[in-house]
């Protein structure tokens, strides 16, 4: 749930008479079939998985690269964005902390404008970061911390709000700060000249140095700043700056003169030119990346393969060898709503963990690249993450136990409501899961709706349904981000992501210890902890650990994926000389 | 009843109905359950600040009170948010993206040369190509270029948009490469490469929207080909050009710019599956996308426009019908 829908629900205000807007999903799904055969392809491939990312070498310098994007357009405000620190973004702006992401490597947090990443005092309630020496921006001024605090305070208001919020809890006084265009300040951040800034935290906070790598640290001349604006073209502190920005067509980044490679330990910077193609169609740019031709080559999409053009991928060996498979990243899990009647006995949501099929569910998703099986709610590539599978059981699951413990609790059932998105996979996987709980004599009625009503339902106060599909991918590396937002009492409706309303007041407390500890190692062994006390309690099933694939054209190198997320690092991606 | 007076009853009919499709759209989004905030609160989002940005987006009032507002921004202006951060949206104002950061009025006059271009390139093609294929097929009737110009033309139907323009690509952009694949350049930028871009759409655009054209003609043709003053026309040794120019094809101006003015207005208000397929921002896909981020007022905004566009197409249709067909004038 945290990318852009992808879907486009019909307008039901639209009063043109265009006839071309219906029937689309099942067009799709026709046309890919179509473009199968145009290119003489086995339907049915079998897919391996032994594309792999490249490894980083010596970056070239030079040359147009080009980034082909469904959206219609990039927000570079970073007061509003959530994007990764590894992605768009990333490119232009710098901030405290950064990640180091190195193939089959764990993510690293590492300084960017900072010279650590931050050190804590005794009791983890205050941080302090310290700038680097000759930093500047695009227009040859000076970085300082000041800009910092201003970048993090607009970030509050509610004109410029939207983007990662993790800070806003966190900082003393954050929840009723409402942003610096009504004169005040946070006094939480100090800035006692201008290579020093101090925070002061609610209360300890362990993950700080990754939360000080999220996009409102960076720097804002607050000189510069024209809240309606800033977004079309930040002032540049990375390697690129904007050169232009239109919406619907493209965002054109050029170098920044100003930026210093010594003072940068992870961007490269290897082209000269970075261009977004805006508002491009899927099915074509895979299509183009697939043939390898025009600027496809100097390329690669930000949207993943889908499934049903991964096939073609795989059976194309020109093709195939330019495809980049993430490791097991995102948890695609099944939500049951612990306060539905049933569903709020334990043992009816473990006989349910028993019951489900993990294999014919993977399958509907696109089969073995899809991801790999999964039984723990810390993702792979999370660090400190312990392996364990409570509820042992074959991929097709254990229908037998699952029969017995529902025997067991004595509940009697009534017929189960499974909220999905409309999409034809999502629709697919929910009937796997449909058929799996028939096994048990579970009836389960499907829910499909478009991704707006989708994401409303499933976060709402009230909530109207029993079980629901849902997909996490954390917004930072830290086991933090796989547990808190899922399963934390505090994280029900509002539009917040606990979907199975679950509520254990040991397991709060057991992330409330965990976030307040400020040794990594000390905190992952309470992560721990709490992932395995969460799922005695079964409030969700685990399914896969989703995998993305990434096409590239044959002229990009050092495109690469690390263990977590499951996306390409842009600013390391370079072309051949 | 003339013409001043008939222009002056039709625009109040038209204000009217574009106040009742302002008051639906507002309605429509009020009930449904999707809430638009939830867009622009942040992740984590807190009920605080989530009831702040409602406030601030106006999408915690009433569904005709957000219609009273928004009619009201039309005469006076609207300012949203305060302090220095408040945006103004200057009279009149149909509305305010606060996704894009921009008037949607500005928005559409940005766009609008894309799909400017795609609609009315697209529509000359298909008007000549899909009248002189029912004119021919007519004139032949019974014979196999009639049988595969119509069989083309049911395809043409039928065949839905995306699938005619994935093919396209397919073909001549990446099979044939001859042609590129999408992306618009602006006329006045570089007119050759403008249309070089936008040759593909046209077509695919043509094929969708001709294949009607070519079957009105031919079956309006072969009626009026039938009837008695286009025997006597033959037997007074009128040649056949004459006959079928100006006795035969005169019945049809009525019925073709009816429906050639429909079919352009309502492309005007957005080609959204052709301008998505070919990577053309253009109006439908500023449609598209605000309806999947919940964009109320851009929805709205463009919503009007398209309809506003329907409206005057259709105004100038009927009083095109005086001046094309002296019968029209003569019972006036």
């Amino acid at each position: 749930m945290r990318h852009r829908p992808q879907s486009h629900p019909i307008n039901l205000c639209h009063t043109s008479v265009e006839k071309e807007t219906m029937k689309r999903s099942a067009l799709v799904a026709a046309t890919l079939a179509l473009g199968l055969v145009l290119t003489g392809c086995n339907a049915n491939p079998e897919l391996n998985d032994d594309s792999q990312s490249d490894t980083l070498g010596e970056t070239h310098k030079g040359g147009t690269l080009s980034i082909f994007s469904e959206d219609p357009d990039i927000d570079f405000d970073p007061g509003k964005s959530q994007g990764l620190a590894i992605t768009s973004l990333g490119l232009v702006l710098r901030r405290l902390t950064t990640w180091d992401i190195q193939p089959g490597k764990e993510a690293k947090v590492v300084p960017d404008l900072a010279t650590d990443t931050g050190k804590a005092s005794d009791d983890g309630k205050t941080w302090t970061f310290t700038l680097r020496d000759g930093l500047k921006y695009e227009n040859g001024k000076p970085i300082t911390t000041a800009d910092i605090k201003y970048g993090l305070e607009r970030s509050f208001s509610t004109e410029l709000s939207g983007g990662l919020s993790y800070h806003k809890s966190v900082l003393v006084g954050g929840s009723d700060y409402k942003g610096p265009f009504t004169g005040k300040e946070l006094d939480s951040i100090e800035t006692p000249d201008e290579k020093t800034i101090v925070f002061h935290l609610n209360s300890a906070f362990g993950d700080f140095p990754w939360i000080a790598s999220m996009p409102a640290f960076s720097p804002v001349p607050k000189d510069s700043d024209d809240p309606g604006k800033y977004g079309q073209d930040p002032v540049a502190s990375g390697p690129y700056k904007v050169e232009s920005n239109k919406s619907g067509a493209e965002a054109v980044l050029t170098r920044n003169d100003e930026w210093d490679e010594d003072t940068d330990p992870v961007r490269t910077a290897g082209p000269d030119e970075v261009v977004f193609k805006l508002g491009q169609d899927a099915s074509v740019t895979s299509q183009a990346l697939i043939s390898d031709s025009g600027d496809a080559k100097n390329g690669f999409s930000a949207s993943f393969v889908p499934a049903s053009q991964l096939a073609q991928v795989q059976n194309d060996a020109n093709a195939k060898s330019r495809l980049v498979t993430s490791g097991p990243g995102a948890l695609a899990y099944l939500a049951m709503n612990n306060e539905s009647k049933g569903l709020d006995d334990v043992k009816v949501r473990q006989a349910i963990n028993y019951a489900v099929d993990k294999n014919t569910y993977r399958i509907a998703g696109g089969g073995e690249i899809a991801g790999d099986y999964a039984s723990t709610l810390i993702t792979p590539g999370i660090p400190g993450r312990q392996d364990y599978d409570l509820y042992k059981a074959d991929p097709g699951g254990d229908v037998e136990k699952a029969k017995s413990l529902l025997k067991e609790s004595g509940e009697k059932l009534g017929t189960l409501k499974l909220l999905v998105k409309n999409d034809a996979t999502s629709v697919a996987q929910a009937e796997a899961i449909q058929e799996a709980l028939a096994r048990v004599d579970i009836k389960t009625t499907i829910k499909s709706v478009d991704t707006n009503t989708y994401s409303a339902d499933a976060t709402a106060n009230k909530p109207d349904y029993d079980l629901v599909l849902g997909s996490w991918q954390p917004d930072f590396p830290s086991a933090n981000g796989n547990i808190q937002p899922l399963f934390d009492s505090s994280q029900i409706g509002n539009g917040n992501f606990n979907l199975s309303r679950y509520e254990n007041k040991d397991v709060d407390a057991l992330i409330t210890k965990a976030t307040e500890t400020v040794d990594p190692a000390e905190a992952q062994k309470v992560w721990a902890e709490a992932d395995k006390t969460i799922m005695e309690d079964a409030p969700i099933v685990p399914l896969i650990y989703t995998k993305n694939s990434f096409l590239h054209g044959s002229n990009v190198e050092n495109f690469v994926i690390g263990d977590f997320p499951a996306y390409p690092v842009y600013f390391k991606a370079s072309l051949k000389g | 009843m003339n013409r001043a007076k008939f222009i002056a009853s039709r625009t109040i009919g038209a204000i009217l109905v574009l106040l009742i499709i302002a008051a639906a759209c507002f309605a429509i989004f009020y009930l449904m359950p999707s809430n638009p905030a939830q867009y622009s609160c942040g992740k984590p989002c807190s009920s605080d600040r989530l009831a702040e940005v409602e406030r601030y987006l106006g999408v915690d009032q009433a569904w005709w009170k957000q219609l009273f507002d928004f009619l009201g921004g039309i005469v006076t202006g609207r300012t949203f948010g305060s302090g220095a951060a408040a945006i103004h949206c200057d009279a009149p104002c149909f509305g305010y993206s606060f996704r894009l950061r921009e008037s949607v009025t500005d928005l559409i006059v940005s766009r609008l040369p894309i799909t400017l271009s795609l609609t009315l390139g697209a529509a000359v093609l298909w008007a000549v190509g899909g009248i002189a294929a029912g004119l021919i097929t007519s004139l032949r009737r019974g014979t196999f270029t009639d049988s595969a110009v119509m069989g083309a033309a049911i395809t043409g139907i039928s065949a839905p948009t995306y699938l005619l323009g994935l093919l396209g690509v397919l073909l001549f952009g990446f099979t044939l490469n001859v042609l590129p694949i999408g992306g618009y350049i602006p006329l006045t930028e570089n007119p050759a490469m403008w249309a070089f871009h936008l040759i593909l759409p046209w077509v695919v655009l043509a094929i969708a929207n001709g294949a009607i054209y070519a079957r009105l003609t031919r079956g309006q043709m072969l009626e009026v080909l039938g009837q008695d003053y286009i025997r006597t026309a033959r037997a007074k040794g009128l040649s056949e050009t004459v006959v079928i120019g100006k006795h035969g094809l005169r019945n049809l101006v009525v019925p073709l710019t009816t429906l050639f003015a429909i079919d352009v207005g309502g492309l005007l208000g957005g080609a959204v599956i052709t301008e998505k397929v070919f990577a053309l921002g253009g109006v439908g896909t500023l449609l598209l996308e605000a309806v999947s981020s919940l964009d109320i007022q851009v929805i709205v905004g463009v919503t009007l426009f398209a309809a506003a566009i329907v409206i005057i197409a259709n105004l100038l249709a009927d009083l095109s019908y005086s001046l094309l067909d002296p019968r029209i004038r003569a019972s006036r």
